[in-house]
Parts: structure tokens; C-alpha cells; sequence
């Protein structure tokens, strides 16, 4: 078995790499000072494919479908995974995401049994009518909480104002008529395509050693053969859905979610798209910023106003988002200075500024064991290595950043969503 | 590694604790100040703490301020307002990166602790007014805070179950105080907030990271050195409820929410704060928990349904999120659980595995700076505030003869519905 040393000179960190004959790929991070271990292993399948290709098949699968299976995969016959980690005292838990799952828990002893249990849960899928029905009443509480959640149902608008097919205008636990649709062997199909685990990858970071790892992995997993698995996304046009939508919802404050819809592609974003796009929004939109400072002395936004790049599986856009006593002014003075923005493209001292906060920002991910695994998971799903970002990041120029710009921020190509009380 | 923190006093009511360490490429400084709360301080300590970070005499607005923070790697200058207990703490706290990361070798560090001292100390303020602009953009945003606890449903129907279960109490005044208090705040009620604040309350400077804690000191030590002070303490308010309270109010929700109070034992013995997480831990706080375990798994009555204990004010809460129909049925379930744990109805391995996740949670936190920081604040108001490792040492020796003798204290005080569609 062939492990690659992955290191960062410039931060004095490292990682090894390998590729278990198993078909699992995995990242360990041992860092012997700390106490803890996080372990996450995770799978690139979220509520986005709901529409795929498995062995030359194609499947359709209910809203919600990546989520529920989440849930289920914690049953097996001998009991549910929550009380066999209940014995080592690992802080377990589990997230469904549009584009990926993952299964995580963190330790200060017991690791070993600890990461036993992890695989066994991803090895033992084990799905009756039975199990099945018990979950409805559970997931259509969480599917209800999410419902009445300002911050969710904000974001989830604005997905549906600026997408018209991609799936990530669905809910990611669907609706409580989706899951209703849900069976046993629509959840054994999906497990038998992405959870093999040539669609996996397992991140191991904290008080650990390769070895140790190593040996659990070959006492532990199965070997699974390929398989071929491909989503299937719908075109999607250009333009927005939407300029505007609105929810009314008992709250005192007014949220909005503002985006702006760029052509989407079927690749991922590069890394250095992506941290390109990240100096500019500060530069342009961060707390130094003239447009922040506007905003902000004319009372329009308060500290939580703030902007990301969200982008995934044909999906991208710049996403601003705040409170806001008049949010359709907010929107319009973004507008002009984005279109003021296409003009003067960024300056080099804004540049510089914004390269060297973005720079504390993008080191602090090192300061958390479960964060780190996270951030494993999604550079190795990306075909990425996340030693090379701060190399990569130091060789930016502020010509790289206009240049992506020119395919950003389309003043008109825009959606509001706001999300209000009834007073008005 | 045995993160700790090594107490020093600087004088009386003044105590600076230092964590060297280098596992982390951030560092974090904060002061601490800390009062008894009250209706008619605490909107203006609150306010205050936020109007400090955003100028001072140096840096005179918004803006100079942060374009100084963004040029040190985007350093963090924030304030936290949080109730230990009856007590309102006031921090102000920098975190930037650790001097070893700079491009340039800049000792951030240094600059950091200056900046903090200049904030606590040479606030913008001229003929004895803070700036106008600063304190109306600090009194909006405040409020908007204020009023956005409103919209997450969660929180919102926990907090009103506090303040009508402890109306008469300290413990139901705001961290921020109230809406209309905040509105009123004066600029002299500020600036004598700030005076007094500085002569009067617990101070606890903290420091963790590699930086030089010599350094990092200078500056507070030089003005607390000659100024002690003798912190005001409060009595804990023992109360019982005579009958349980009944509230329900309503909202175009899609699930109700249901939040029990119940009053239980409260000693400022750290160790008793140990004891009611293990407790907490039995009844709803974990995967395997009896509520969990039973409203959850078994009746499919929720998503979530959780016990929490305060162990600096003796309140244990459990709260829901429920279909409206179920609100009795749910009532009813935790009820059997609690009354199951004050009958002694406690396995071997419900509170061993209590012990484990508790002395996991213990043990796992020493591996975050912030975690550090907050668990040092959390026991900070105790007689013998235990470390991690001491706590964790703690929860392996409690006995399930002393969970069920806290358990049989547990009083239910007030059941609050908040009632959707």
C-alpha cells in the first residue's frame, strides 16, 4: 500500500495519503499533542442526486432520500450505533449536505473501538419497512423545526429564485410527502452505488498514528469492487428564476439573502477560482470595504451583514446576507456598485489588504481536529491537496482577481429573498 | 498535553491566567469584567462593551480601527456579553494569529495586547462623551440583536419560560438588558459605566497562545497594579415553586415548542456542577439519554427533546419541538422520565456511559482555545473552580447514590407552550 507524505513546509504541518485496497481513500493526521481524535468519513453523494446513473441504470429517487438513508445507516440489526459509541464515551453525530454525507465522531480514549464502530455503521446498512416507518414521525419534526427556521427558509427561497432545475433548489431532508415515498430498496440502492467505497473517503485527525490507523482499516473493511456512478443534473438556464421573493414569517428583524447567479458549470470550481472570488468579496464587500461603510453609516445592515461564494455540483453564485430594515435598498446599492466594480476592477492596495486577512482567515482551519477532517474530506472529494492552498494563495495577483471577476457578479442576473414579519 | 491555566493575581479582584501554547496558529487575549446583574446597569455595560470595540483614541471610528485589525491578518476584536449565574460578563477579547505564522515576522502579539489595553483604557472619548455616531450605530444594532432572539423559535420559547419562571429573579434580566433600557441609555450613564466597571468589578485577563505573557500583561498590570477592589457578590435566591405554572402562548409555527423549568439543587461546590452534567447527561443529554431513548426512539414524538442543567443557578430545562396535538402526550413522557430517575430508576450503564461522555467532553475541550476560555468563565463565579482534568477526575468518582439524592431536589416549576398551527 503506497502512503503519501503531504506537507506544508511554510506551516509545519503533514498528512499522509493513501488508497486502501478496500477502495477507501485515506487522509491521517496524527498531531500527538492534542487529546482528542475526529474521525469523518464521508461519501459524495447529498440531496442533489436525486438523479443518477448506477452500472449503466438510471435511478430517480424521492426529495430527502440522502438524508433519511443518513438516519437509517445508524440502525443495524445488533442495535443503533449511538449506544455502542455510548460505551466509549466518542461524541457521535452525522450531517447530510447538498453534495455529501458524513458520518463523524470525536474521542479522548477508546479510539480504536471508536473508529470500529464507525465502520461498522457504513458496513451494516439494514433497512425494513419496519425501521423505515419508525423515522417518518422523527425526520418530519426535523423537516417542521427547519419550516419555521427564518435563517433555513431564507436561504432555501433564494435557491429557488435563482435555480429553476438544478436540485439544489429541494429541501435537503425533502418534504413530509417525499419521504413518505421512501423504501427499503430505494435505500439499498443508493448505499450499494455511493456508500462502495471507491465513492468514499475517510479523515482521521488528532492523537492517532498511521499505523494504528492502518491496522484497523485492514482488520475492518470490506473489499468492494468499482462501481460506476454518475448524477445526473438537469440543463439550467443563465438567467435567475426570479428578481424577488418573499416570506412572511413571525419575526421581528428582516433577513435577506441576495445572489447572484453566474453560468453554471457541470466541473467544480478550481481552488484558485475559488479563493479569488474570496479576496474579492472582501474587497470589495468586507468590513474595510467604502461599500460596507455605505451601508453601514446609512443603518441599512448591522455586523451580521456578510458575503460567500456558494458554489457546487452546476450551481454558482455570490451570496450577500444580512438584516435589514429596507432590504430592496440594500439590493440596489449593491447593484451600482457592482456595475462601479466591473469599471475599476480592484485596486492593489485593497488587494493586498484583503490577500493578507484572507490569509489569518484561511490558517485558523488548523485549530480545530473536526474542522481540519472536514476540510480533508472536501479537498480530496475536490481532487485536491489542502497543503497546497497556502502556496497557491501566496502566489495570487490582483490580475488573477480581476480577471475572474469578469465572469462574476452580473448586476442584473440577480434574486432577493427576504424573509419579514407581518407589521408592514 | 494538559492545557491549564496558571492563575496569577495582579491585585485583589484582579486575577491574569495564562495558557502557554503552541499547538495553535491563533492566539487569544481577553478581559473579563464582571458584575452582579441588575435591571438598572446591565443595558449600559452592555452597550458599552460594544460601543469600546469600535474606536478609540488611536483609531477614532469604525473603520481606522478595523483597517488596522484587517492589516494584521484579520484579527478578531469582539465583545461577549454572557450571565454566569446572577452575575452579567462583560468580555473584550482579540485573537489573531501566533507570531510564528507571520509573513513578515511581525510580533502580532504584541500589537494585539496594546490594542486591548488601549481599548479598555483610552476609549474615544471627548469632554467626557463617548462619540454620538459610535453609540447610535452600537444602540441599533444592539436592539436588532435584541429583537432577533425573537426569531429563532427555539431559543425564544426557552428564554420565556426563563423570564416567567424567574420573574421576580436576577436571573430573568437579559445579558443585555432589556429593549426599552437599551433604548434609554444616556451618554453619562455610559461613561460612568465605564468608570465604575474599571474601579469595581472582577477582572480576569486571559491569555493563551505562545506570546509573551510578560508582554501581554504590562499594560493591564500597570493600570489594575494600584487599584484593588473587593468584587461584590450576591446570595443565590433559593426558591421552590408552591404549584406548578402553566403558560401558553401562540404563533403562525409549524411546530410548537415545549419547554419545562424545573428548579434543582445549586451549590457554588464546583463539584456539584459535575454531579447535575452527569445527572443532565442520564435523563437528556446525550444519543443514549432517557429522553432521547423514550419521547425520541420509542414514541417518534420528535426531533429533539434535551435536558440541560445551569449549574450556577440550580435550573434544569427541557425543551421539545413537537406536533401541536402531541403537546400533552410529550408532557406527559418527560414527566415519566424524570420521575423514573427520582425513583432511583438508574442502570449501571446509563451512568457509566454519563460518565464517559462527560469526562469526553471535559477532556476534548482542552484541544479549542475558546472552549478553554468559556469553561474558565463557566466556573469562574464557583468557591473551587475545577480545571478540565480536575472535572473530568470528578465525574469518574460520582455515585449513583448522589444522583438520585440531586435528582429527588428536582422541583417542576413552569411548563411553557409555545403553540403553532
Amino acid at each position: 500500500m503506497d502512503i503519501q507524505k503531504i506537507e506544508s513546509k511554510r506551516l509545519g504541518e503533514c498528512y499522509y495519503r493513501l488508497a486502501h485496497p478496500s477502495g477507501l481513500k485515506v487522509l491521517i493526521y496524527p498531531r500527538e499533542n492534542f487529546n482528542s481524535v475526529s474521525a469523518v468519513i464521508g461519501t459524495n453523494f447529498g440531496s442533489v442526486y436525486s438523479r443518477f446513473v448506477f452500472n449503466g441504470k438510471e435511478v430517480k429517487v424521492p426529495d430527502g432520500t440522502a438524508h433519511y438513508l443518513e438516519h437509517k445507516l445508524f440502525e443495524s440489526e445488533d442495535g443503533d450505533a449511538f449506544s455502542k459509541y455510548a460505551k466509549t464515551g466518542a461524541s457521535a453525530n452525522a450531517f447530510t449536505s447538498f453534495d455529501k454525507t458524513c458520518y463523524l465522531f470525536s474521542c479522548t480514549d477508546k479510539f480504536k473501538e471508536s473508529l470500529e464502530i464507525l465502520l461498522d455503521l457504513v458496513q451494516t446498512p439494514y433497512f425494513t419497512e419496519e425501521t423505515i416507518a419508525k423515522e417518518q414521525g422523527i425526520i418530519s419534526q426535523e423537516i417542521k423545526m427547519y419550516d419555521d427556521s427564518p435563517d433555513w427558509r431564507v436561504m432555501m427561497n433564494l435557491s429557488q429564485g435563482m435555480y429553476h432545475n438544478n436540485p439544489i433548489n429541494i429541501d435537503i431532508a425533502g418534504s413530509v410527502e417525499t419521504i413518505a415515498e421512501i423504501t427499503p430498496e430505494i435505500l439499498y440502492e443508493c448505499y450499494n452505488s455511493y456508500y462502495n467505497f471507491h465513492n468514499m473517503v475517510l479523515a482521521v485527525v488528532g492523537k492517532i498514528t498511521v499505523d494504528e490507523v492502518v491496522g484497523i482499516l485492514d482488520e475492518k473493511l470490506r473489499h468492494d469492487e468499482p462501481v460506476e456512478t454518475k448524477i445526473l443534473l438537469p440543463e439550467e438556464p443563465y438567467e435567475v428564476v426570479k428578481n424577488y421573493v418573499e416570506q412572511i414569517m413571525p419575526v421581528s428583524v428582516t433577513q435577506f439573502e441576495l445572489g447572484f447567479k453566474e453560468a453554471g458549470k457541470e466541473e467544480r470550481v478550481t481552488l484558485k477560482q475559488g479563493l479569488c472570488t474570496n479576496i474579492m468579496l472582501e474587497a470589495f464587500a468586507g468590513d474595510c470595504s467604502p461599500l460596507y461603510r455605505e451601508l453601514l453609516d446609512e443603518k441599512l445592515i448591522n455586523y451580521s451583514f456578510g458575503s460567500e461564494y456558494s458554489s457546487g455540483l452546476g450551481y454558482r453564485g455570490v451570496i450577500f446576507s444580512g438584516e435589514s430594515s429596507d432590504p430592496k435598498a440594500v439590493c440596489e446599492k449593491i447593484r451600482k456598485a457592482i456595475v462601479k466594480l466591473h469599471e475599476t476592477g480592484i485596486s492593489s492596495e485593497d488587494f493586498e489588504v484583503a490577500k493578507k486577512l484572507m490569509y489569518g482567515k484561511l490558517i485558523s482551519v488548523y485549530d480545530s481536529n473536526f474542522g481540519l477532517a472536514v476540510s480533508l474530506i472536501n479537498s480530496e472529494f475536490r481532487n485536491e491537496d489542502l497543503m497546497s492552498v497556502p502556496e497557491l494563495f501566496m502566489s495570487l495577483t490582483v490580475d488573477d482577481v480581476n480577471e475572474r471577476l469578469k465572469e462574476q457578479l452580473d448586476p442584473d442576473n440577480y434574486c432577493l429573498s427576504v424573509v419579514r414579519g407581518d407589521s408592514e | 498535553m494538559m492545557a491549564e491555566f496558571i492563575k496569577n493575581s495582579v491585585c485583589e479582584g484582579v486575577t491574569f491566567s495564562y495558557m502557554a501554547e503552541t499547538r495553535f496558529k491563533n492566539s487569544r487575549q481577553g478581559v473579563t469584567l464582571i458584575v452582579p446583574i441588575s435591571r438598572e446597569t446591565a443595558a449600559a455595560n452592555a452597550l458599552l462593551s460594544c460601543v469600546l470595540t469600535r474606536s478609540c483614541k488611536k483609531y477614532p471610528d469604525f473603520y481606522s480601527l478595523n483597517r488596522k485589525l484587517n492589516s494584521m491578518y484579520g484579527a478578531a476584536l469582539f465583545p461577549s456579553v454572557r450571565r454566569i449565574g446572577d452575575y452579567q460578563a462583560l468580555t473584550i477579547a482579540v485573537s489573531g494569529l501566533d507570531d510564528r505564522y507571520t509573513l513578515d515576522n511581525e510580533k502580532i502579539s504584541a500589537q494585539l495586547a496594546e490594542l486591548l489595553s488601549m481599548i479598555m483604557f483610552e476609549p474615544n472619548i471627548v469632554d467626557g462623551h463617548f462619540n454620538d455616531e459610535d453609540i447610535e450605530q452600537e444602540r441599533r444594532q444592539l436592539i436588532e440583536s435584541i429583537d432577533a432572539e425573537f426569531s429563532e423559535k427555539r431559543t425564544y420559547a426557552i428564554r420565556r419560560c426563563v423570564n416567567i419562571m424567574c420573574a421576580d429573579e436576577r436571573y430573568s434580566i437579559g445579558r443585555y438588558g432589556s429593549r426599552d433600557d437599551v433604548k434609554a441609555v444616556t451618554h453619562k450613564q455610559l461613561t460612568d459605566a465605564w468608570e465604575k466597571l474599571l474601579k469595581e468589578a472582577q477582572v480576569e485577563l486571559t491569555l493563551v497562545g505562545s506570546a509573551d505573557p510578560e508582554y501581554a500583561l504590562k499594560g493591564f498590570s500597570e493600570y489594575f497594579g494600584n487599584s484593588p477592589r473587593k468584587p461584590k457578590r450576591v446570595a443565590p435566591q433559593d426558591v421552590h415553586p408552591t404549584q406548578v405554572r402553566h403558560i401558553t402562548e401562540t404563533e403562525e409555527l409549524s411546530q410548537s415548542k415545549l419547554v419545562m423549568g424545573f428548579r434543582c439543587a445549586y451549590s457554588d461546590d464546583d463539584v456539584m456542577t459535575i454531579e447535575s452534567s452527569i445527572l443532565s447527561s442520564i435523563l437528556g443529554g446525550m444519543p443514549t439519554s432517557k429522553l432521547f431513548t423514550n419521547v425520541r426512539e420509542k414514541q417518534s414524538l420528535c426531533y429533539y427533546c434535551t435536558s440541560s442543567i445551569d449549574g450556577n443557578k440550580g435550573i434544569m430545562l427541557i425543551d421539545s419541538g413537537v406536533e401541536t396535538d402531541n403537546l400533552e402526550k410529550t408532557e406527559k413522557a418527560i414527566l415519566e422520565q424524570v420521575d423514573m430517575l427520582k425513583r432511583g430508576n438508574i442502570s449501571d450503564s446509563e451512568l457509566e456511559d454519563a460518565k464517559l461522555a462527560v469526562k469526553n467532553s471535559f477532556k476534548s475541550l482542552m484541544d479549542s482555545p475558546s472552549a478553554m476560555q468559556a469553561d474558565y468563565l463557566g466556573s469562574i463565579m464557583k468557591k473551587n473552580p475545577l480545571s478540565p482534568l480536575e472535572a473530568a477526575q470528578v465525574a469518574d468518582s460520582v455515585t449513583k447514590e448522589r444522583i438520585i439524592e440531586l435528582s429527588q431536589k428536582i422541583e417542576l416549576d413552569t411548563v411553557f407552550s409555545l403553540v403553532g398551527n
